[in-house]
Order: structure tokens, then C-alpha cells, then sequence
């Protein structure tokens, strides 16, 4: 089920009669468990053993790694939990990707080797359920916390279906402890909750899908160079659309949960003004940028041994995070390019630019590098969207202008389109940089807002695309 | 108790938000528009599923915009008890939908292929193939959730007019903005907000007031005009390319054949210039009598029939709904000589 679709409005508006009903608190969460099982099986009903499977072994494994003082012991019961995960992820994401390079290294080798392709279905939202529990066994196996004890907590905890296909990743101690004691949300954040949830769907329904995915998804179609007007256009379409789709469904699910009365974390704090590389990690994806650096960077030993070792953990830990969105080495040229440039900027790097989490003096210097970081961001987004390696070098060819006589194919209307959205995402990405929506709001008459928050609704209105899938999904 | 300014606002929006939509539907409403559905995705999922219960008196169409036009359905149930499975697309090719259809093992059928020559003879891969294959990637992943908002849509595309996408939503109306684009971009002509209407069903018709108008009639044969007559892109395949067509064809018929299915080509009427470049660039000794004599296919011309050569298209490429009515009505007797069916109740 997707936020953006009739289906959700019904479940919702019914999960909150029964959330807000007179019953006890574990009936609560037991109504919620089941419903997140609803919202998730009704894309694909088998796979909800995959997620029962890995929910029951997690649960156990970090309990046994608990009771155990035995080292070994402890290391197996956490590798059970790894390999499980892992290999699930590898299976359903992986497999097909593997078995291509290994019969393309065979062949390279001289040996015919033929594997049918397996017809293999990428379970919903794998990617991000398998990151949930895992944070959780390894936090028990180094005694961060201890085991939850409740399996309908734990359950809920992995399934909450509010962050369970898309994210935000969240942490055990950012969701257990509010199971623990009933959740209702006050009329304020009720109110706030639905004004999230309408602005998701604003930059999902409108944005993304209403203004600048059909731009984005003809060009990158196109299998002909274009005119480098065209493709800069169509870049910076996918810039606009990654951004809506995805940071539009963590505030969407930020909402929903709001309204149950439970918080998730912040995804994303308006990345388009980030100076630096550094600087769009921390506000870009957050809740998977923290999971890279506590789960891998820092347990390669993050910056502690010398500069050498520093880039090659900041490689090792974007080549996986770019090879965590996708099977096809576009993905890992992509997460190569970020690591790259991280490792740049750490070489080169002034203290205090964008680079702390002191607030940057918002000077015309500060927003023309934040210029040119959106500029580095878009221009790499290109492997990130286009489905060949042949496809982005010859999009990047018509960007850098070394093909400039590829036919005109965007209207002007589709081009004026792109830009306004693009020079009003700077531009209010720019506004917000230090500030917050509450902050920003909370200044406003009520009236004002009330008159902003109608017209976000009438555009989506307007719009009337439902049901359109989120790009993340298919991470 | 003071309310919170949230509460205050989010009571503003919702009553702004609901004030909008019924003045946006009451404004659509008193121009004369009606209830249309939105021929999407989910809409042709609906009727492919369908397909597995097909018989010559409910057979499976597949086509161009031409046989969602001029085959009436509630005409045919009438006469013979049982409404047809319409899978047609608008603009598009049939091709990519009878390959689906033949490699389904489970359908065992009857095809009735509504054949539109510059569309039909387009080579693989083309842009007259997009719709298809939208579809035809959409059906298989089509959820238990989109299903189910497909019907809550349905409920709502019956209540309000201007729940039409591909007319009223924000980007359809956009794109009429009279902005001139950049010169070399082809850009397609819109056609008249009031040219059709779409049924649940899949049947396309001509809007009462598009019967009427004949200034509406000639803007629709302006944009035949750009979009096929003097279109340099739009040729006819020749030699191997053709060859490759219609021996694919001829793998599907076989294959629906050798399973029990049957399957019969239909050419609709066409008029006026878009029926003289029709005959110039797609002449039927090389392309209609060659696709029936190579797959061994029975086929209904409509012109070697007086019955159903009677009617002018009034945008020259589809028939207004009263003749529609009639082209069934006379279609079918000559179906059933043709084939040997059983149809009529």
C-alpha cells in the first residue's frame, strides 16, 4: 500500500478509530502489528513470511547473545542473525546481479558458462527492514541494551508499517521505548501529524510525479544523445524528483506515525542547500547515513588510523551505500563518485565550512558553494537514474557539451516547468537551512497557514495522480 | 478552551479545500461536461483480467482507437447476451497486447483484432507501443491495494466530472497554455476537451456536443493532419521490416490456434484524407490481403461490405456513437458468415 492511493486513506482513517478507541494499550499495538502486516501484504502477501522470519530470528539470536558470556558462542548467535539477514538481501537483491558478473568473469576466462536467470522478485522494502533488525542484534551483541523482552514490541518495533517499506531506518531506542507506555497524539500534533502528511503527498503527487517525472523519465528513456539544454533539464527533473518522492515519503510516514501519536526520526533537512559534500550526508537520507557510519565506517575504524586508512574506510562505506540502492555497478560507480568526493573535500577541507554542526553564516560565498554542490550532486545523480552505464556516459557527454548536436526534444513548457521547481527547491532549501518547519510555521497567523496548507491540498487536488509508486521502493 | 492556531488552520484548509472542488466541479459541470473515466492502467487490468472467459459472444478486443469507437458493446450485449472484453488503446499498436495474450497459456478464446494500418504495421520498438507496454508492465504487479483503490476511484470517477486526468488535471491543462515551444520540438496537438468520453468498460464515444460541432470536427482533423497525414515520421514498413511483423503475427495466431482460440481482423471505416493517405502509404493488396493470406486469418474489410461502408467519420477516422450502433448491428451477421461462430443469441 502506498501513502498516495485510496487504499491508504481507508485503512488509515480506520486504524485511527481503533487507535483512538477505549481499549488497553496492548490491544493497541496488537491492532497496529496487525495492521502494519495488512499494509505491507497487500502489495505482496507471500513475502510477509521473509519479514515474520527475520522478526522471529532476530528476536531470538539477541536474546541467546545475551544470556551467553561465551565469546564464541556470542560471535555465532550473531552471525546466524548476519547471515540470515543478509543473505536474504543477497538472495532477492543480489542474486541475479552476481550471477551476471560471475558468468561474465567466466566467460572473460575462457569458460562457457550458462546460468539461467533466475525469475527472482525484490520483496518490498527489504532493504530497509533488514537494516532495522540488524542495528538491533548488533547493538545487543556489543551491550548497547539489552534484549527487548516483549515479542509484540520487537514485532511491532521491525513492522511498524510507518517507516517499515521506505524508511526512515530507525533505531531500537528511537521506537521501543515508546512502545512501552501508550501513545496518543495531542490535537496539536494530530493537527501537525496531517499537515505533514499533506505536505508529503504535496511533493510526492505534485512535485515529483505531477511536475518533473515525465520530463526526467523521457529523457533518461531516450537512447540518442540530446541537445545539452535538454539534459541538463532532464538532471535536474531527477534532482527535483528524488528529492520529492523520497524525502515526500519520509514526511508522509513521519506524519502518519505523528498521528498515532509516535515519533520517527528526521530523514532529511532540506539537502539541496548543503555546502560540501560532508554536509548533504548529514542531510540527506540521515537515517541511512548514520546506520553507514555507526554499522560500518566506525567499526572499520572510521578516521582513528591515519589518513590513509580514513579514505579507504569513507570508499568502502559509500560503495556499499551505493551498492545498498541497487544491483548494477551504476549504483556503485555512483557510490564511488560520492566517496571520492568526500575524500576530496576531506583533503582539502576548512574547518568551519559547512562541515561542523555549527550553523553556516549565510553569505553569497557560502550559497554559491552550495550552488556548486547541488550542481556535483545532480551531475552524479545521472548513474544514480540512468538504467545503463552506456546510457549516463552519453547523457554526461551531451551535459559537458563534448555532444552538443543531439536534436531538441523538452517543450518550453516542460522546461519552464523544471526550472521553477528547481529554483524554488535552492531557494526555500536555502530559507530553511538552519530553521525548522515547526519554527517556521509557528510564526505564521493561523489564518496564513491555513491558507498555505489549503493550497498545497487543492494542487494535489489538482494533480490527481494516485497510487504512483516511490522511487525508494524498488531499494 | 482557546483552540491551537494549528487546529484553527488545518479547519481553514479543510474548508478552502472542500469550497474549491465543488466550485471546480460545479464550473466543469455548467460547460456542459460529463462523466468520464480515466482509461489508465488499473482501468485496462480490470477488463484483462477478464479475458480467460471469453467466447465468440464475448470475445477479448484488441486494437486502436478506431474499434473502441465504432464497436458499440452495450449493441452487441444486446444482441447477443454477452458484453465484449475491451482491451483497446488509443494511439497504439495491438501488437505488444496480442503477444501477451498469445503467450498466455490460459487463454483459449476468441480475438477479435481491430486493425489500424499506420498504427498496426508500426516496426517494434516504437513510440505507438508505449501505452502497451505500460500496461503490460503495470498488469502483472497490479496489487491487492491498487485493486482495491481502483474501486474506490471508480465510486469517485462516477461522482465527479472533473476527476478526468487526462483532461482537468493540472498538467493536461498546462499543456494548452498557449506558450509557443522551441522550434524543432514536436509538440502534439491537443484535441478538443469535449472530443470523447470513456466508459468503465472500455468504450470510447464521441461527445453529444462534438456530434454538433463542426468547428470541434475540423480541429480533430487539424490534429490528424499534423499528427499522421504530414507527419514525415509516420512511413510503412517495407521488405524484411514488414516481413518481421507479420510473421509475428502469424507466431501469435498460431499459438491462440493450437490452444483451441480463434481469432478474426477487423478493418473500421475511415473517411475523407486520413482514408486516401491510409490507402496511399498502406495499400490493402500489401498489407491487409497479406497479413490474412500469411497468417491464414479470416478478416472483415469494411468496405467489401455495403452494410458497413455506409458511414462517413465525421473527424474522418471514427464513427459518431449512432453509427456505431449501426456498424455492430451489421457487423455481426457478417462475422458470424465469415467465421462460422456462433454469436447471436
Amino acid at each position: 500500500m502506498v501513502f498516495n492511493s485510496y487504499t491508504f486513506v481507508i485503512f488509515f482513517a480506520l486504524l485511527l478509530a481503533l487507535h483512538y478507541a477505549p481499549l488497553p494499550w496492548k490491544i493497541k499495538k496488537i491492532n497496529l502489528l496487525w495492521a502494519s502486516y495488512l499494509f505491507y501484504a497487500l502489495w505482496n502477501p507471500p513475502f510477509i513470511l521473509l519479514l515474520w522470519l527475520s522478526t522471529v530470528v532476530d528476536f531470538y539470536m539477541a536474546k541467546l547473545i545475551s544470556e551467553q558470556e561465551n565469546h564464541l558462542r556470542r560471535k555465532f548467535y550473531l552471525a546466524v542473525s548476519l547471515v540470515l539477514n543478509l543473505g536474504m538481501l543477497s538472495y532477492f537483491k543480489y542474486g541475479n546481479f552476481l550471477l551476471e558478473n560471475f558468468t561474465m568473469l567466466a566467460s572473460a576466462a575462457g569458460i562457457d558458462f550458462h546460468a539461467p536467470k533466475a525469475d527472482i522478485i525484490l520483496p518490498v522494502g527489504i532493504s530497509f527492514y533488514t537494516f532495522v533488525t540488524l542495528s538491533y542484534t548488533i547493538d545487543v551483541y556489543r551491550k548497547k541494551f539489552l534484549p527487548e523482552k516483549s515479542f509484540l514490541d520487537f514485532a511491532l518495533f521491525v513492522t511498524y508499517f510507518p517507516h517499515l517499506v521506505a524508511g526512515p531506518i530507525v533505531r531500537p531506542e528511537n521506537l521501543l521505548p515508546q512502545f512501552k507506555t501508550p501513545q496518543q497524539a495531542t490535537r496539536e500534533q494530530f493537527t501537525w501529524g496531517l499537515f505533514l502528511l499533506t505536505l508529503g503527498l504535496f511533493m510526492k503527487v505534485v512535485v515529483a510525479d505531477g511536475w518533473v517525472a515525465e520530463t526526467s523519465d523521457f529523457i533518461f528513456g531516450l537512447p540518442f544523445p540530446v541537445n545539452p539544454l535538454d539534459a541538463w533539464t532532464a538532471v535536474f527533473a531527477f534532482s527535483a524528483q528524488i528529492f520529492s518522492d523520497f524525502a515526500g515519503y519520509s514526511i508522509c510516514a513521519i506524519g502518519v506515525s505523528l498521528c498515532l501519536g509516535i515519533t520517527l526520526p528526521d530523514n532529511f533537512l532540506y539537502p539541496y542547500a548543503s555546502i560540501g559534500l560532508s554536509d548533504f550526508w548529514r542531510r540527506w537520507h540521515i537515517t541511512l547515513s548514520t546506520w553507514l557510519r555507526d554499522y560500518l565506517y566506525i567499526p572499520l575504524g572510521g578516521n582513528k588510523h591515519g589518513k590513509a586508512r580514513t579514505y579507504l574506510n569513507l570508499m568502502i562505506t559509500m560503495l556499499l551505500g551505493g551498492l545498498w540502492h541497487g544491483a548494477s555497478w551504476n549504483f556503485v560507480l555512483w557510490g564511488f563518485l560520492h566517496g571520492l568526493y568526500l575524500c576530496v573535500e576531506r583533503l582539502f577541507r576548512k574547518p568551519g565550512l559547512g562541515n561542523d554542526n555549527l550553523p553556516t553564516p549565510k553569505t553569497f560565498k557560502n550559497f554559491i558553494l552550495a550552488l556548486l554542490t547541488f550542481l556535483l550532486v545532480s551531475f552524479t545523480w545521472v548513474f544514480f537514474r540512468a538504467t545503463t552505464f552506456k546510457g549516463a556516459m552519453l547523457l554526461i557527454l551531451c551535459l559537458v557539451g563534448v555532444i552538443q548536436e543531439g536534436p531538441k526534444m523538452l517543450s518550453t513548457i516542460d522546461i519552464y516547468k523544471v526550472w521553477l521547481v528547481t529554483i524554488g527547491l535552492i531557494g526555500w532549501h536555502w530559507y530553511m537551512r538552519e530553521k525548522t518547519l515547526k519554527d517556521v510555521t509557528s510564526k505564521l497567523p493561523w489564518w496564513l497557514f491555513g491558507l498555505v496548507w489549503a493550497k498545497l491540498l487543492i494542487l494535489i487536488v489538482l494533480s490527481q495522480k494516485s497510487s504512483g509508486s516511490f522511487i525508494y521502493f524498488q531499494f | 478552551m482557546q483552540t491551537s492556531p494549528y487546529i484553527k488552520a488545518g479547519l481553514l484548509a479543510l474548508g478552502l479545500v472542500t469550497v474549491f472542488t465543488l466550485a471546480w466541479e460545479l464550473f466543469w459541470r455548467c460547460q456542459g461536461f460529463a462523466i468520464s473515466y480515466n482509461d489508465d492502467e488499473s482501468l485496462w487490468a480490470n477488463n484483462r483480467k477478464k479475458i480467460y472467459d471469453s467466447s465468440p459472444a464475448r470475445p477479448v478486443i484488441i486494437g486502436s482507437s478506431r474499434i473502441k469507437f465504432d464497436l458499440d458493446l452495450d449493441t452487441w450485449q444486446n444482441i447477443t447476451g454477452e458484453k465484449p472484453i475491451q482491451l483497446s488503446l488509443e494511439g497504439t499498436t495491438p501488437r505488444p497486447i496480442l503477444i501477451d495474450i498469445a503467450n498466455d497459456t490460459a487463454f483459449k478464446g476468441t480475438l477479435i483484432v481491430g486493425v489500424t494500418e499506420a498504427l498496426f504495421f508500426q516496426p517494434s520498438p516504437s513510440f505507438f507501443e508505449t501505452q502497451a507496454n505500460k500496461r503490460l508492465a503495470f498488469y502483472p504487479h497490479w496489487s491487492i491495494s491498487s485493486q482495491i483503490s481502483f474501486q474506490v476511484n471508480k465510486v469517485l470517477e462516477s461522482t465527479f466530472v472533473f476527476l478526468q486526468e487526462n483532461t482537468f488535471a493540472l498538467n493536461a491543462l498546462l499543456k494548452r497554455l498557449p506558450i509557443k515551444s522551441r522550434e524543432g520540438v514536436f509538440v502534439p496537438p491537443n484535441f478538443p476537451l469535449k472530443f470523447t468520453y470513456n466508459r468503465l468498460d472500455g468504450q470510447t464515444y464521441m461527445t453529444p456536443d462534438f456530434v454538433k460541432d463542426t468547428a470541434m470536427q475540423a480541429e480533430v482533423k487539424g490534429v490528424w493532419t499534423k499528427l499522421v497525414l504530414k507527419n514525415p515520421r509516420l512511413t510503412a514498413p517495407e521488405g524484411d521490416a514488414k516481413t518481421k511483423i507479420i510473421e509475428s503475427v502469424k507466431e501469435c495466431v498460431d499459438k491462440i490456434r493450437n490452444r483451441g482460440g480463434q481469432v478474426v481482423f477487423v478493418r473500421e471505416p475511415s473517411s475523407g484524407p486520413y482514408h486516401e493517405f491510409e490507402n496511399k502509404l498502406f495499400p490493402r493488396e500489401l498489407f491487409w490481403d497479406e497479413l490474412l493470406k500469411k497468417t491464414e486469418t479470416q478478416g472483415i474489410y469494411y468496405s467489401d461490405y455495403t452494410e458497413l461502408a455506409q458511414f462517413t467519420c465525421l473527424d474522418w477516422s471514427h464513427l459518431r456513437p449512432k453509427d456505431a450502433t449501426v456498424f455492430t448491428q451489421n457487423l455481426i451477421p457478417i462475422l458470424e458468415q465469415k467465421t462460422g461462430w456462433k454469436i447471436r443469441k
